[in-house]
């Protein structure tokens, strides 16, 4: 078991020291442990991260220190710079990953062991080293040295197949979803192997293999392509906005925005007939032929969606969304940010973390890191580090080197 | 350990879970927690049987195999004194309770976290909850397709003026489903180190809203809503997908560099059209992106498009084909990974009972996490009830004799 002698359970993870060697596809690994406890030291080319130099910025300004990008998936991170194309660099690596618990890294599958850091490198000096790698496709396999981003592998899992409207092409989904399922596998899998190591009898530690095309294949696991081709010969393909299977079921336009509605059972039907007669008392939709299961409402599907459109646009989406739960109907509003940043109940969750960054630059901002709502543990909340901000701690500090030895580290480029 | 469900080494042995609650979230989570070597006991009822058995893509054999497998299943009605008794003491021989009911509906059958701690002090507690269990929206309902719509991601997919995207699964189901051994690992953790327990907990909706990503930040600095791009990216250019031959056929090609559009020139065999000076820069290509758009379409749909996959990425061009189900069926790539497996399942039926239920083959994937020391096995998946001599008899020390009666009173069901 290890000793940690300041860790009194404030946060939920014990703080591991991790080495982050990811981009911003699995950054949010790294994330979702330092923000519940874990010490995760990123690791940056001298260059910076290259998230640092995408949008959006504020007031649309590139500055590597105010990436939006960089801040969202680095939040309670610790940032240091190393050139690992360097042998000096690489010994640096070395010295580091001797005393880590952890290294994540998300490089082309032979970059690393190339440069002589691998796994199997960093296990001789640390035999209890945890180390995850999180690629598109992994790390063995036909297309495992097939490069990608989001897109890539939102097509290749699949998940784009389902995304969309059924005549237009597939779409991806705006919020870079990839970069999810493939990270959070990826913490999992961390987790398990130091509790292996540390609680259970294992002792010693393990490299972890994560396919973020895989990890998203089981992210849609209700469609199940696979299976639909194999014992029915069909290909799963995109059903749009709304159901035409289920009624209603999807997104509907009312009078200051969109409602979801999902009405699947008898009862709710009869509960939503009722509703919209009161409304439009317009007697068609209390028609028999409605009534019943969703699969009974199918062929209908034309009228019935127009009778729905016809009783929404009487409402907002609040006044939806609060008196369809009355009736025990499952309304929900389309949210967009600015309704997320305002809802009731995420801000009584414990849900947004203020962080502060400072009031000379973008002051305090709500971050979405109550993913646990609990009186006992809390998420950390530091904003995402400044490029090389804790070289001086982590170099000097921790590894014992001289400020002579630093300085020359930094003139050189490598540091 | 010996017999099906031995499983050495694995990282979790020894620590045993009650898993109480039906759907998709849940029972993720669980067998996420079995394959890492957890005993993890799963309370259902024949009863009333999990929804999700009868939906029709289910019923064939989706969705239950991936979440039941790697788990102790056993039929106990909670509803009855004998039974939530019964609960009862399996919570006070386990490490961690987790339950989706809503609070009323605990509170009804007597199995409020209060009653937990107290057979159990140290239980790591685990409440998945919809909208939360707590605050104004604690007794509404949701389900997880719509969760997408609900969390914002809706409005952050397609084009500026179309109506909210929509991907056809129960979105945040899957991520809270993972979040949530993470954080019940790291619970178990925190209890051997400092002796203190925890309970947590998580929404579908929540785990909907942490995946926002900067859009998040970016309305509260600069004020504005998520930007629309459907498949186009702010940075690389071109970024879309393109139709390849046959009906509903595409692929994805995403050039983040000049070297990249390069090399796709060349794989494209050099046209006239792409040669233009113009498009050898980033910002030249943006300035050109509906022309440069079309001018690919009209290569890529010549070209089947597992074949130009293979043929883009080997001449150094990130490019995937939009998979359907028989892509990834046959897909030799997967298959070298062993990724998705053969598996038996139960027809659902309803008024039967599921122990009647015909069996069939199906396939069904694995956990998509390699760990070379203690390898994830795909798991045993048993039936309802199946593990009720094993959890009744050797882990609770019934005599034969009294699970019979108790399943003869309906209490075992």
């Amino acid at each position: 078991m290890p000793r940690f002698d300041e860790y009194t359970g404030e946060h939920l993870i014990p703080p591991y020291r991790v080495l982050d060697l990811t981009d911003r596809r699995a950054a949010f690994c790294g994330r979702l442990l330092a923000d519940y406890g874990a010490d995760v030291v990123k690791v940056e080319p001298p260059t910076g991260d290259r998230s640092r130099t995408l949008g959006p910025y504020p007031a649309d300004a590139p500055d590597a220190e105010r990436s939006l990008d960089f801040l969202f998936y680095n939040t309670n991170k610790r940032s240091i710079t190393l050139d690992l194309e360097t042998e000096t660099g690489q010994g640096l690596f070395r010295r580091l990953a001797a005393d880590a618990d952890v290294v994540i890294e998300s490089y082309d599958r032979r970059y690393l062991a190339d440069r002589g850091i691998g796994y199997d490198d960093l296990k001789v000096d640390n035999p209890g080293l945890v180390m995850a790698s999180v690629t598109p496709f992994g790390s063995n396999g036909e297309w495992a040295d097939y490069a990608g981003d989001d897109l890539v592998v939102m097509a290749a899992s699949g998940y784009m197949q389902i995304t969309g409207e059924p005549d237009e092409p597939p779409v991806r989904q705006g919020n870079e979803h990839s970069h999810y399922p493939g990270a959070q596998y990826a913490a999992v899998g961390i987790l398990a192997a130091l509790y292996y190591r540390d609680f259970a009898d294992g002792g010693v530690g393990q490299h972890i293999d994560v396919s973020s095309q895989e990890a998203l294949i089981t992210y849609y696991t209700d469609a199940h392509p696979a299976l639909l081709w194999r014992k029915l010969g069909q290909n799963v393909t995109r059903v749009g906005t709304n159901s035409t299977l289920v009624i209603p079921l999807g997104a509907y336009p009312c009078k200051d925005g969109w409602i979801a509605a999902g009405v699947i059972t008898p009862r709710e039907w009869d509960a939503l007939a009722e509703w919209i007669h009161e409304v439009t008392g317009n007697d068609e939709v209390l028609n028999e032929a409605y009534r019943g299961g969703n699969q009974d409402r199918a062929e209908h599907i034309d009228i019935i969606t127009a009778l729905f459109l016809e009783f929404a646009e009487n409402f907002t989406v609040q006044e939806l969304f609060h008196e369809g739960q009355r009736r025990n109907l499952v309304f929900l509003p389309v949210n967009e940010v600015a309704d997320l940043l305002a809802d009731p109940q995420l801000a009584e969750s414990g849900f947004w973390y203020d962080i502060e960054h400072g009031e000379e630059t973008i002051g305090t901002i709500k971050y979405p890191l109550g993913i646990f709502h609990s009186e006992e543990v809390s998420a950390r909340r530091r904003p995402a580090p400044a490029l090389g901000a804790d070289n001086a701690a982590v170099y000097r500090g921790e590894l014992g080197l001289t400020a002579e030895e630093l300085a020359a580290l930094q003139m050189d480029g490598v540091i | 350990m010996t017999g099906p469900h031995a499983r050495t080494p694995s990282a979790l042995a020894g620590i045993r879970v009650v898993e109480f609650g039906p759907y998709v979230a849940l029972p993720l989570t669980g067998r996420i927690l079995g394959s890492l070597g957890a005993e993890v006991i799963k309370v259902e009822t024949n009863k009333v049987l999990d929804e999700m058995s009868f939906i029709p893509a289910w019923s064939r054999g989706a969705g239950q195999p991936e979440y039941q497998r790697g788990k102790r299943r056993i039929t106990l009605d909670v509803r009855t004194e004998a039974g939530r008794d019964l609960l009862l003491e399996m919570v006070r021989i386990s490490d961690v309770f987790m339950t989706n009911f809503r609070r009323n509906v605990l509170d009804r059958w007597g199995i409020d976290f209060p009653e937990i701690r107290k057979q159990r002090p140290d239980a790591i507690i685990m409440w998945q909850t919809g909208l939360g269990g707590h605050g104004p929206y604690y007794t509404y309902k949701s389900f997880g397709i719509l969760v997408q719509h609900l969390s914002g991601v809706s409005l952050m997919t397609g084009l500026p003026d179309e109506p909210p995207g929509v991907v056809n699964t129960s979105y945040s189901d899957y991520h809270t489903g993972v979040f949530q051994p993470a954080g019940i690992i790291a619970a178990l953790m925190r209890r051997n180190l400092t002796g203190k327990t925890a309970t947590l907990e998580s929404s579908i909706f929540k785990s909907g809203v942490a995946t926002g990503g900067p859009a998040l930040l970016d309305y509260q600095v600069n004020g504005r809503g998520p930007q629309r791009r459907g498949n186009r990216d702010a940075w690389a250019v071109p970024h879309n997908v393109y139709p390849c031959a046959g009906e509903d056929r595409y692929i994805a090609i995403a050039v983040s560099d000049d070297e990249q559009w390069l090399r796709l020139r060349k794989a494209m065999g050099d046209p006239e059209w792409a040669a233009s000076a113009e498009y050898e820069t980033r910002l030249g290509r943006r300035r050109n992106e509906d022309a440069l758009d079309a001018g690919i379409a009209e290569w890529t749909r010549r070209h089947e498009s597992l074949a130009l996959m293979e043929n883009l990425q080997t001449a150094g061009v990130p490019a995937g084909m939009v998979s359907q189900g028989r892509d990834l069926d046959e897909n030799a790539h997967l298959k070298s990974r062993e990724f998705y497996q053969d598996t038996q399942y139960w027809e659902a039926e309803r008024g039967v009972k599921a122990t009647e239920w015909t069996e069939g083959e199906s396939v069904s994937w694995s956990i998509p996490a390699k760990m070379s020391e203690t390898p994830i096995p795909f798991g045993k998946y048993s039936n309802i009830g199946e593990d009720n001599a094993y959890v009744f008899g050797q882990l609770l020390g019934m005599p034969d004799g009294a699970i019979e009666r108790l399943e003869e009173a309906g209490v075992i069901y």
